[in-house]
């Protein structure tokens, strides 16, 4: 096969141009073309119709069926027709039988009804291929003009019974008119009785017939159709481009080899410049577009560059895009594959042991409750999380939250009300102070007590709480006599904090008295 | 840690203020004028003890009192009886929506007889004003009660006309949402010393006051006619005289600011207290200890007055008006956070 022989002009044409080409060169060859045809196919169809006279749509069913095998002759004479040797009739002829052989039995069987017939031909008989290789070639092949070839043989089809119904109309139009008359429609229709064989015949034979025009176009249509595809896969375009130029430029190329080698051959010499040229050029020219210009003024060109270059990495001028996607890890995946199959097992298996384990109902029902109540917890810890700003809002500041505070303060109303802060002996202390610091000493008892309350009896006293708050405290504890205590000391402590009123001198006596009686104890303990 | 307590002086105990030794029986006096008063007024009026308890501490603090509350829990009852033994002049204006702010302080007529513009006073003009259902007049007519209120006096036809001391606006409205009812005006609440919320009464007092009511001679309502008139007008100034006089510490007084205060910051009120919230805490906290029988301020009395002093000059938060909290529930969580004072 030589490109440069090829009687088409061979370049990528998209598949309806070249659907076109194959017309094109059917119509070139194609008394060639029909006549072998008709030479095969009729004699066939005449042996069939002598051998199945009564059953003419088994005749011709048979003819259609082995279609594929006269579709060899055809290709046969385009295949070299397309690179000028077209053979003569005779010479086709005789290349049938050889034609035949390969593979005729599959054409014939399983590969009959393929869709891309015409398409796949030239691989087998032009190719020679057969089995694995013969269908990876056709995969090939078939990622692009398989479309095409289908629709090929789908409107071939249709244009078959177009053209043969309307063959049968020729043929009912050219009736003489005395026949016309006589003609019964009934009768016609009741022709299985046996006298109108001859015109299923016929009309099989009008079939016939019109395979003669139709099958080479068919053929021709399916040859280009796979030689465009191989022009593609193989650039047989530019191999023919290449090809051109070597004839062309054949005998001038070997001078031009020989005179570029003598060219490189020659020695470098030392340029004299070549010495003094230790300091680098500058790269920029100083006087240039490049150049820094405009250096006083607010806007310098440097800056003004910088800012273009800015704007010219910015969309209307580039348009960068990050496409992320997933995709299979192919080789990861054929391992994996294998794991989940073995892990699904495995669990199918414990699955099973665990199902023997259970052998009343009562561990059910248990596993069940467990269900039930981590669906429980699960609802809670989601009505908490759903209304956790309504309870930060408002349970915190209701109370909820001062209710838990554990540790009593240290600071209370500013006093320090700490044991540790309270002197050892407060009795003791307070009689000492009384006389010249009366404040100093009603105001540690005060604190005292408070200390006391908040630290041995747990009340849960706060910053905010006045003193009769903290009396109605005390008499929630049920002490009367600490409850007395408690009011004479409020009330004198009030007197005197508020009303400044010095408490009477004889209190002291009673007070501590009353202290070390009832809370003195209660530190120690 | 003997020194310790020595620390806690405070300078208050250098000066203690010495009492005045004739004020202190007129003060003793004027305290059982008050808890009588108290006294004939829970006769009256049965299962609202702290609400006449507020009106008493507005009375003899000189403050004007809005009494909110459905209909049928004694707000008229309350001040009517107030008036009967309150021996000054009362007047009732009864608001409806087409009254007239002309109808509230007065207006100039023509005299035929002397051809001469009279003046014609209006019911303003008296001791004690019931300003009966208040928000069922729209705020043109609410206005007219913004001088006398703030000022004690009237302006008509361009004369300012002092009414008479002792003046005490006593309103009574019904909860907002109730029909036919409008908003008072801020401006209008704030003149308001306290605003008073009446809630039904407790079961065994209910009780007590239908069989009373039953018993009485007019079906429907207690009789206050038997009543005694216990205070004159003069007497009444020198009760409000005496509370003014009441010495107040400064940690009191200091506690009542921050009171106030702390609702301007507060979360959950967008519109805190003013000035005159201060102002009428320390005055509220006077008139409760005198009532108390004290003789001086505690913060007690101040924190005591404090929910009906805060509770109609602040604005609760929308989101917390959704969710259904009340103004009352805010302030009181305000009242248990702000620390008393102590020493």
């Amino acid at each position: 096969m030589r490109l440069t022989d090829a009687s088409v002009a061979i370049r990528p044409r998209s598949p309806w141009e070249a659907l076109d080409l194959g017309v094109l060169l059917a119509r070139q060859h194609a008394g060639l073309l029909m006549a072998s045809w008709a030479l095969v196919s009729l004699p066939i169809f005449a042996l069939l119709c002598l051998l199945l006279w009564d059953y003419p749509g088994w005749a011709v069913f048979a003819f259609w069926w082995l279609k594929p095998a006269y579709e060899r002759l055809p290709l046969h004479i385009l295949a070299r027709a397309l690179f000028g040797d077209t053979p003569s009739l005779k010479q086709a002829l005789k290349a049938l039988p050889g034609l035949l052989r390969p593979q005729l039995l599959a054409s014939l069987t399983w590969r009959r009804f393929a869709l891309t017939r015409s398409f796949d031909l030239p691989v087998m008989q032009l190719e020679g291929l057969s089995g694995q290789a013969r269908s990876q070639r056709l995969v090939v092949l078939g990622q692009r003009d398989a479309g095409a070839a289908t629709w090929l043989t789908v409107v071939g089809m249709h244009l078959e019974m177009a053209l043969w119904l309307g063959l049968v109309s020729l043929f009912y139009l050219l009736l003489p008119a005395q026949i016309e008359l006589d003609w019964s429609w009934q009768s016609l229709a009741n022709a299985a009785a046996g006298e109108w064989l001859w015109l299923e015949h016929l009309s099989n034979l009008l079939y016939v017939l019109v395979l003669i025009v139709w099958e080479p176009v068919y053929v021709a249509c399916g040859f280009t159709l796979y030689l465009n595809r191989r022009t593609a896969l193989e650039a047989w375009d530019i191999e023919l481009v290449f090809r051109r130029l070597r004839q062309r430029l054949g005998g001038v190329a070997y001078g031009l080899l020989l005179g570029c080698c003598l060219l490189l051959l020659q020695a470098p010499t030392p340029v004299m410049a070549a010495e003094v040229g230790n300091h680098p050029l500058p790269v920029t020219d100083p006087i240039g577009p490049e150049a820094a210009r405009l250096l006083k003024q607010p806007l310098s060109s440097q800056a003004a560059q910088d800012s273009i270059e800015q704007l010219l990495d910015r969309p209307p001028f580039e348009h960068r895009e990050t496409v992320t996607r997933w995709r299979f890890g192919e080789d990861e995946a054929a391992h994996a594959g294998e794991e989940p199959i073995s892990g699904l097992q495995e669990w199918l298996q414990k699955l099973f042991k665990l199902a023997e384990l259970w052998t009343g109902n009562a561990s059910l029902a248990l596993l069940f409750e467990a269900l039930l109540w981590a669906a429980l917890l699960g609802l809670v810890a989601v009505l908490v999380w759903r209304y956790r700003q309504w309870l930060d809002a408002f349970v915190g500041r209701i109370g909820l939250a001062q209710r838990i505070a554990t540790p009593p303060s240290r600071q209370l109303f500013g006093l320090e009300v700490a044991p540790e802060s309270l002197p050892a002996d407060v009795a003791g202390t307070v009689e000492q102070l009384w006389a010249e610091q009366p404040r100093a000493a009603l105001g540690l008892f005060y604190r005292a007590l408070l200390s006391r309350l908040l630290h041995d009896y747990r009340l849960p006293l706060h910053g905010a709480h006045t003193e009769s708050e903290v009396l109605r405290l005390i008499q929630d504890l049920d002490q009367s006599e600490l409850s007395s205590f408690s009011q004479t000391l409020t009330l004198h402590w009030e007197n005197l904090a508020y009303g400044h009123r010095l408490p009477p001198e004889d209190l002291c006596q009673t007070l501590c008295h009353d202290w070390r009686r009832l809370l003195e104890q209660g530190v120690r303990t | 840690m003997s020194e310790h307590p020595s620390e806690q002086l405070s300078p208050a105990v250098a000066v203690p203020a010495p009492a005045p030794s004739g004020q202190m029986p007129q003060r003793q006096r004027a305290s059982q004028l008050a808890q009588a008063l108290r006294l004939e007024l829970h006769k009256a009026l049965i299962g609202q003890n702290a609400v006449v308890d507020d009106v008493l501490t507005a009375l003899i603090a000189g403050g004007h009192v809005l009494i909110e509350g459905v209909p049928g829990l004694g707000k008229t009852l309350l001040v009517r009886a107030l008036a009967r033994c309150f021996g000054g002049e009362f007047a009732r204006i009864q608001f409806t929506p087409d009254l007239m702010p002309s109808d509230v302080t007065g207006h100039a007529v023509y005299d035929l007889q002397s051809e001469q513009f009279k003046l014609r006073k209006g019911p303003v003009f008296t001791n004690l004003l019931l300003a009966d259902e208040i928000n069922r007049a729209p705020a043109k007519t609410q206005a007219a009660l913004l001088e006398v209120m703030q000022e004690r006096q009237v302006t008509l036809e361009g004369r300012p006309l002092a009414v008479p001391l002792p003046f005490m606006v006593l309103a009574t409205q019904n909860p907002i949402e109730q029909e036919g009812t409008y908003p008072l005006p801020e401006a209008e609440l704030d003149r308001f010393m306290l605003k008073l919320r009446m809630d039904y009464p407790e079961q065994d007092e209910e009780l007590n006051m239908v069989r009373q009511v039953t018993r009485s001679t007019r079906a429907d309502m207690l009789d206050v006619t038997p009543l005694r008139a216990l205070l004159q007008a003069k007497d009444l100034l020198a009760i409000q005289k005496i509370a003014s006089d009441l010495p107040l510490d400064e940690q009191v007084l200091d506690y009542a600011v921050r009171l106030a205060r702390a609702t301007r910051s507060w979360p959950g009120l967008i519109l805190g207290a003013g000035p005159r919230a201060s102002i009428a805490l320390v005055r509220g906290g006077r008139a409760r200890a005198l009532l108390r029988g004290g003789d001086f301020v505690l913060p007690d009395d101040i924190k005591r007055c404090a929910l009906a002093v805060l509770r109609h000059r602040v604005r609760l938060a929308p989101e917390l008006d959704i969710e259904g909290l009340e103004v009352d529930q805010v302030l009181q969580q305000l009242l248990d956070q702000v620390p008393a004072p102590r020493l």
